[in-house]
């Protein structure tokens, strides 16, 4: 039986994806591969998901696509970051840091504690 | 990429999208292979968790923003097919609403023009026309528009007043009437005014050639003229600089055409051929009067003013800085001061607005936007009526639609879609309609001003197309996005609780319309009724063979006593003619609604009236020989005036019927005096029958007639003929003889005394004419809404009807059925619309003529029209439900 999944919180998909593509053009199907096989298949992302984000990301111009033949000799489309990209993952990594550390502090507090 | 561009390679994008789908799936499917599965197991996993194919794309398609361009265009060609496929309905929504928006269109182009326009000059919001509140000083002179009319020296110091006003201007028509006008053989008759010099630059309008004149034309008196396009076009050819430099004799003097107004600009009173600078002759005094001059009498308020405010002067704060002026200048003629008991004059200052007069058409323009409006809700129904038909055949088509993953909204926007594009048709096509409703308006009015409708107008039409567009497009909509997805599995049965909500829908629309229609009914009823009685009214004498036209004796007389011998001259030369029964004139036209107005005096003293509450004012009107012979008004006792009543004979009167009893009832009138001025009796030698002096609608008021050549022979007179046969084929050799006195005099305003009668009317024939087409468009559309709920309810009810027929239903019972079901809406719309026709009739009253606006007669009659065409649209289905076979019938579920 597969890892038990876990839902991903809602906006980090986008995240996700900014992360992924900063490592090199990749396609849709590599992305999904990639965050599923980094998470332990933790995280599963849906293709009814993925792909209206890539496509809203590369209409914002976060992510540029181009199509390219892959190692398997079939043409498939690549995204790669923009400079917006890069500027919007280092805005959104940070934020999400900040965001998990709060949350951390918080679940520290054990029931007895005072606040 | 633009969002063109987009839109251009749709199909390119469409194809990417799809390969990198595929893409996706197919690697999944290797990878799910290559991790042992069968490869049907593999395309079962990877399809599993892929999703919907379709509903992925659409996403994606929203996540770049530009869908709705793809889909609008989508929507807009898939409407299009779909309208084309049921061409009947399209044409029927189409063509209903074009009715509507179209009706509504050509009223308020006329409502506008009348009431709203500004004048087509630069920043209109400036001019404004001069008011004095509430009349003229006691003791002036005017000219009965007491509040739009000011002296000579008043405007002369207003005009200097350039820190309230960039320009005073004056204006006035050179006659009462049309003037004549000649510039080739034949005279003509146009409407001519005089104004400031300053017309043409104060309001900013442009030359279309020529230059306009100036104020120094104006000081100098200058013979020149501007003429207006519309008048260019139609006696010039267009040609516009060929005009320039002719002569043009106006009340025979020569004027040398110098410029033309650009076309659009109509002047300042609804409809002006020509322009002249104002002038000192006696015989271009103001309203063509015989009176001083407008310069020799500072006390005669004759000229009406306009004016554009300085920039960034209020309306409010230039009455504020120019009171004193006004005031000063008002009363130095009447020694300084106003009388002890009067309250010092005020100016106004009003935004010039439609056509001067035109508040008094508010009311019939009221009435008549009303009943386009209705018009407009009642079309409303309909085409929502047929929208909801139409997105019920459709449900099946809707449901699947769900079913694979479209969206609600889309749908919604789908059908909204559909209405906006029949609202848009509707609206073009109305607009074309409403232009040739406008040019029957035109000649049915008499319309004489343009009407060319504008930007206002097309803003109106915009707005209520898409007010109708809410307001049928809307409710269907919802109604028909509440589909449930399951229909479409479902077998026909299964639809009809669904129907049943919309004919309850459908009724309660047709019970509103039915409700509307009455409405509308009624009111027309009213008004025909009111033309009727108009038409029908006893004049008091014989028009048929009556024949009137108007001289203007300035040409060739300079004097009472001239101008005596001059009509004199002319009678006998018309009396002469062949086929000429009598002849006879008046001062004031018989008709026309002109009247002279002052307290009587009776034997030297203010007249007592006897009766209660009956005024001591009297009407009068100077008159030829024979006038009462030649109308054929019974001359109750006494005499007819003759050719003997001269100048220095006996002064005489006549008097009718209404006077004797009025002022001196119980006595003898002939013998007794009456007079305007008490130093000038007149002794009375006849009495006559009533007739009717200023139009149609006149009551009985007390009359007195003066021989012409006793009053005032010098002004215009108009001069009755009784003549056998055809009253207008004579007019051709009075034109001859008439020329024979002066090449430029015409015939002014010649027609039939009966045409001259209707035009009194004109208003409420008008009125009567629009209402009965508004009642008959009304009446078809409730009949068509009422024919069309009941044939769906007889299509629906078609197995039934056969079940019902098979147990022994008669075919009769089955056309008491629905017919019975038809009568009940018109019953119900009846119960809703007797009330509301009752209350809004209240509106109608001013227009009405002996009849009451609750007359008992025409609600019952209207209430019964209503009933008898719902009866008659009820029975084409009702008789289709009767001749239903019932073998045939339950053979069809």
């Amino acid at each position: 039986m597969d890892a038990p999944r876990t839902d991903l919180p809602q906006g980090t998909l986008d995240l996700l994806i900014l992360h992924v593509a900063a490592l090199g053009p990749v396609h849709g199907y590599a992305i999904a591969q990639r965050i599923q096989q980094v998470s332990r298949a933790a995280l599963q992302v849906q293709q009814g998901s993925l792909y209206p984000a890539l496509h809203r990301l590369e209409n914002k111009g976060s992510l540029a696509a181009e199509w390219k033949e892959t190692e398997t000799g079939r043409e498939a489309k690549f995204y790669r970051l923009t400079a917006k990209g890069r500027r919007q993952l280092k805005d959104e990594t940070e934020g999400w840091h900040r965001l998990a550390e709060a949350v951390g502090l918080i679940l520290q507090l054990s029931e007895g504690d005072s606040v | 990429m633009n969002w063109w561009q987009r839109l251009w390679r749709k199909r390119e994008q469409e194809r990417r999208l799809e390969q990198e789908l595929c893409f996706h799936f197919e690697s999944q499917i290797a990878d799910n292979i290559r991790a042992g599965m069968s490869e049907d197991e593999a395309r079962r996993r990877a399809r599993l968790e892929f999703g919907a194919l379709e509903s992925v794309k659409e996403d994606c398609r929203e996540a770049r923003g530009t869908v709705w361009l793809d889909s609008t265009w989508q929507d807009l060609r898939f409407s299009l097919r779909t309208l084309r496929k049921t061409p009947a309905f399209t044409l029927a929504a189409v063509f209903t609403l074009a009715l509507g928006i179209g009706a509504n269109t050509a009223i308020f182009n006329v409502t506008n023009a009348i009431l709203l326009r500004s004048l087509p000059v630069p920043d209109p919001q400036q001019i404004v026309s001069l008011k004095v509140e509430p009349a003229q000083p006691d003791g002036a002179g005017n000219t009965g528009d007491s509040e739009t009319s000011f002296s000579e020296l008043v405007f002369e110091r207003l005009r200097t007043r350039h820190d309230a006003f960039s320009a005073v201007i004056a204006h006035v028509p050179l006659g009462f009437n049309k003037i004549s006008v000649r510039h080739g053989e034949v005279p003509e008759e146009v409407s001519g005014e005089m104004t400031s010099g300053n017309l043409f630059s104060g309001l900013g309008v442009r030359m279309a050639c020529g230059r306009p004149f100036t104020l120094e034309d104006e000081y100098n008196h200058a013979a020149v003229t501007v003429l207006s396009y519309a008048y260019l076009e139609r006696s010039f050819a267009g040609n516009c600089p060929g005009a320039l430099g002719q002569t043009l004799h106006i009340k025979g003097f020569p004027f040398t055409i110098v410029g033309v107004a650009a076309r659009g600009f109509f002047g300042l009173v609804g409809s002006t051929d020509l322009w002249i600078p104002l002038q000192r002759r006696p015989e271009f005094n103001a309203w063509g009067s015989s009176n001083d001059s407008y310069y020799a009498d500072v006390n005669w308020w004759c000229l009406p003013l306009m004016a554009r405010l300085a920039p960034g002067i209020s309306a409010e704060r230039a009455v504020v800085m120019v009171t004193p002026a006004f005031q000063r200048a008002a009363y130095e003629p009447l020694g300084g001061k106003p009388h002890p008991d009067e309250k010092p004059r005020t100016l106004a200052l009003v935004p010039m607005r439609g056509i001067p007069g035109g508040q008094g058409q508010a009311k019939i323009l009221t009435v008549l936007m009303a009943m386009v409006g209705l018009i407009l809700v009642i079309a409303c129904g309909n085409i929502a009526m047929l929208l909801v038909a139409r997105n019920t055949a459709r449900q099946r088509e809707f449901s699947i639609r769900l079913a694979i993953g479209g969206s609600r909204f889309r749908l919604f926007r789908q059908l909204l879609t559909d209405s906006l594009l029949i609202t848009g048709a509707g609206a073009a096509l109305g607009w074309l309609l409403s232009l040739v409703a406008k040019r029957a308006l035109v000649a049915w009015a008499g319309i004489d001003f343009d009407v060319t409708p504008d930007a206002t107008v097309l803003l109106f039409t915009i707005g209520i197309a898409i007010l109708a567009g809410v307001v049928f497009g809307l409710a269907p909509l919802i109604a028909a996005v509440r589909v449930p997805i399951g229909l479409a599995l479902k077998s026909s049965a299964a639809n009809l609780s669904q129907s049943r909500g919309r004919l309850r829908a459908g009724r309660f629309i047709v019970a509103l319309q039915v409700s509307m229609c009455l409405m509308l009914v009624a009111a027309s009823g009213l008004l025909v009724g009111t033309l009727r009685n108009l038409e029908h009214i006893n004049l008091g004498f014989r028009t048929s063979g009556l024949v009137v036209f108007g001289i203007n004796p300035q040409l060739v007389a300079h004097s009472n006593a001239e101008a005596s011998v001059f009509y004199q001259a002319l009678l006998d030369k018309l009396r002469a003619l062949p086929g000429v029964e009598s002849v006879t004139l008046m001062g004031n036209r018989i008709g026309s609604g002109w009247s002279n107005n002052t307290t009587a005096i009776v034997d030297g003293k203010n007249a007592v009236a006897s009766g209660p509450n009956a005024s001591t004012g009297m009407r009068w009107n100077d008159v030829g020989p024979d006038f009462f012979t030649t109308l054929g008004v019974p001359i109750l006792r006494g005499r007819d005036l003759n050719g003997r009543d001269s100048d220095a004979a006996p002064k005489v009167a006549i008097v009718n019927e209404t006077f004797a009893k009025r002022f001196l009832a119980g006595r003898d009138p002939l013998g007794h005096s009456v007079s305007f001025n008490p130093a000038k009796p007149y002794t009375i030698v006849g009495v006559v029958a009533n007739n009717k002096y200023t139009g149609v609608r006149e009551h009985d008021t007390p009359m007195a007639y003066f021989p012409y050549t006793q009053t005032d022979a010098s002004g215009v007179k108009h001069i009755e003929m009784r003549v056998a046969g055809d009253p207008v084929r004579v007019l051709p050799v009075v034109r001859k003889t008439v020329a024979g006195f002066s090449p430029d005099m015409a015939l002014l305003q010649p027609m039939t005394q009966q045409a001259q009668f209707d035009e009194t009317i004109s208003d409420e024939r008008l009125v009567a004419r629009l209402s009965i087409c508004f009642g008959a468009l009304a009446v078809l559309l409730v009949a068509t809404g009422l024919y069309g709920t009941l044939a769906y309810n007889v299509s629906r009810r078609t197995s039934e009807i056969g079940v019902r027929m098979a147990l022994g239903a008669r075919r009769f019972d089955v056309l008491w059925m629905i017919l019975r079901e038809g009568l009940l809406v018109c019953l119900i719309g009846i119960a809703v619309g007797l009330p509301l026709t009752l209350l809004s009739s209240g509106l109608l009253e001013s227009l009405l003529f002996g009849l009451a606006p609750r007359d008992p007669f025409t609600t019952s009659l209207a209430i019964v029209g209503v009933i008898l065409v719902s009866a008659a649209a009820g029975l084409v289905p009702a008789s289709r439900a009767a001749s239903v076979q019932p073998t045939v019938a339950l053979r069809e579920e």
